[in-house]
């Protein structure tokens, strides 16, 4: 059998200098063409928890125990570049201190495979750009500068540049929150046409119905430890969610098109 | 975005270049100037204006980018600072020795500063932001001890560190102008080699972390390599302001923020803009010689200032 894609065993982490541990003794595993909704209340630990799956997270690493490990290999041993050619992180806002087109944006993507020494883009890196440009619906404004875009759009192309890229894993860190619903709707339909194409997706939301319409499983933390995982429906009871949210009061229904399980105030 | 195509701005930089090198032979004090005057005096300032002025642009443009902060420039990290100290402390106790035709106290002094950063940049889990306040901390301890040091030294010392660190080019000599012509090359063409690095960094470290960059090695050498080039550059010249903060801008106005473009239009551009500029504070009020960090600050500042509104401005329409 294939192993996971990507998998964090026993993954447990404190900030430097800090007693508090941020997440204990955490595992989940991602399959080729899942795609995994990582859930949970502000400071559960979510994002922590996807750049340690993703291998980003900044030295000193002395804090993290457990393994990440990317199909059969431990990250650890891999070089960045390896690294980032397999799993991409995409973080929830694109800083833009810079005059940069948003085609130019994408194309730092493609650094990730470096050609000659003075050559900025090959042929092959162009196709590449275009192509992540046109699946995530920015080509059309692909040479406005990216100061000048709105939150959203910004969004659009962090997506493109993870796409070209060309890792076939991508960790979307809160990545689609600022996208207006056409979009929001738009990247679900790629992201399930990328899954039939062997990609794999880890997404960390706040947007329980957007997650729970997409994902195949998905993880709920709480406080640094993992509550559930699996299937949606096992995972999203309704004293599970009111246990993990006491304000809220929530009620969980059904999409009554697709029979998936949403929340609901009450 | 309007931008120039093509090769234009390096063609445009490059006669501005040469033009401000013609000028700078061309004028001066002397009206007739004799071959000597030319050879002897003009021709090594101008050479040293223009490695002062590239090294300068080039090490603002890199730290802006290893810091995505467009406010970062050659004297952000305090090196300059410890070249002032150097100087200062040299010249009163008058100790004057000369490395490759520099100012050998400044190049300690600026040496002995990178290497604090350096080692502090060694430290596991040191971020940009501890970076960048341990080079504005060693900026104001530099300049607070050669306040200090001038209150205590006697007056002469004193007239001579003051235009000094108010940036001066008048002890060029022909190998010293020379030598750092050449080390200011290498150095801004080995970073320029890093360009990769450079573009990864745009988007801030944790985006490079994910295009597959090692921060923490990068880091290490662009402050390496940038020190070595500020030292240079501060040896030779004193402290001049505003090249190194504005060149990276205009530059980007031009060709955009890729650097495989932008650090050799930042060179051109840096070496034009210093030779330029060191020609007026000559001959504006001659005989009399403005200093040139003056010069630069006096119509850089207000020169960046339109450029940069009116840009806003045609971006906002």
């Amino acid at each position: 059998m294939e192993p996971p894609v990507l998998g964090a065993y026993g993954v447990s982490y404190s900030f430097p200098n800090s007693s508090r541990p941020v997440l204990k003794e955490v595992s989940v595993e991602v399959e080729r063409s899942e795609i995994l909704a990582l859930l949970g209340p502000n400071g559960s630990g979510k994002s922590t928890l996807l750049k340690i799956m993703a291998g980003i997270l900044p030295l000193p690493r002395s804090g993290l125990n457990g393994q990440v490990r990317f199909g059969p290999v431990e990250v650890g041993t891999l070089t960045a570049r390896a690294r980032a050619k397999y799993a991409v992180y995409i973080a929830p806002e694109l800083r833009a201190e810079f005059p940069l087109t948003a085609f130019e944006a994408v194309s730092l993507g493609r650094l990730t495979h470096p050609g000659t020494l003075l050559k900025q883009s090959t042929k092959q890196d162009l196709g590449v750009i275009e192509w992540a440009m046109e699946q995530s619906f920015c080509w059309e404004f692909r040479n406005r500068d990216i100061r000048h875009l709105s939150d959203g759009e910004r969004q659009l192309v962090s997506l493109a540049r993870a796409l070209a890229q060309g890792a076939k894993t991508l960790l979307l860190d809160e990545a689609i929150s600022k996208m207006d619903l056409n979009h929001q709707a738009a990247v679900g339909k790629l992201l399930q046409k990328l899954k039939g194409q062997g990609y794999s997706f880890v997404l960390v939301t706040h947007d329980f119905n957007l997650a729970t319409e997409w994902a195949d499983h998905c993880c709920l933390l709480n406080k640094g430890q993992k509550v559930a995982w699996g299937p949606l429906q096992e995972v999203l009871t309704e004293a599970r969610m009111r246990e993990i949210y006491p304000d809220a009061g929530l009620i969980v229904g059904k999409n009554p098109a697709t029979g998936k399980p949403k929340l609901f105030f009450s | 975005m309007n931008r120039l195509t093509g090769y234009r701005g390096y063609v445009v930089g490059l006669a501005f270049w040469a033009l401000a090198l013609f000028l700078a032979l061309e004028m001066g004090a002397a009206d007739h100037a004799t071959v000597d005057i030319i050879t002897k005096l003009r021709l090594p300032r101008a050479l040293l204006a223009s490695a002062v002025g590239m090294g300068l642009a080039v090490s603002g443009c890199v730290l802006q980018a290893l810091f995505a902060n467009p406010l970062c420039e050659p004297y952000t990290l305090g090196i300059s600072s410890g070249a002032a100290l150097g100087t200062v402390i040299g010249m009163a106790l008058g100790v004057q020795f000369s490395f490759i035709g520099l100012a050998g106290t400044a190049f300690v002094g600026a040496m002995i500063f990178a290497v604090i950063l350096f080692l502090v940049s060694l430290k596991q889990g040191s971020s940009n932001l501890i970076l960048l306040l341990t080079g504005v901390m060693l900026g104001v301890l530099g300049s607070s001890l050669v306040a200090l040091w001038m209150t205590f030294a006697d007056l002469n010392g004193v007239q001579g560190s003051l235009s000094w660190l108010l940036g001066d080019l008048s002890s060029a000599r022909i190998g010293g102008s020379l030598m750092t012509l050449i080390l200011v090359v290498i150095l801004s063409g080995s970073l320029w080699f890093h360009w990769r690095e450079l573009d990864a960094l745009l988007l801030g470290e944790e985006a490079a972390r994910s295009l597959g960059f090692s921060i923490e090695g990068s880091r290490r050498k662009f402050i390496l390599l940038t020190s070595l080039l500020v030292g240079l550059c501060v040896s030779g010249s004193g402290i001049i302001g505003f090249v190194g903060l504005m060149v990276p801008h205009f530059a980007r106005k031009m060709v955009g923020s890729l650097h495989l473009k932008l650090v050799p239009l930042c060179a051109i551009w840096g070496a034009a803009t210093l030779t330029f500029a060191d020609m007026m504070s000559r001959s504006l009020f001659k005989p009399f010689e403005l200093p040139v960090g003056v010069m630069t600050a006096v119509i850089g500042a207000p020169l960046f200032m339109w450029i940069m509104l009116r840009n806003e401005k045609k971006e906002a329409q």
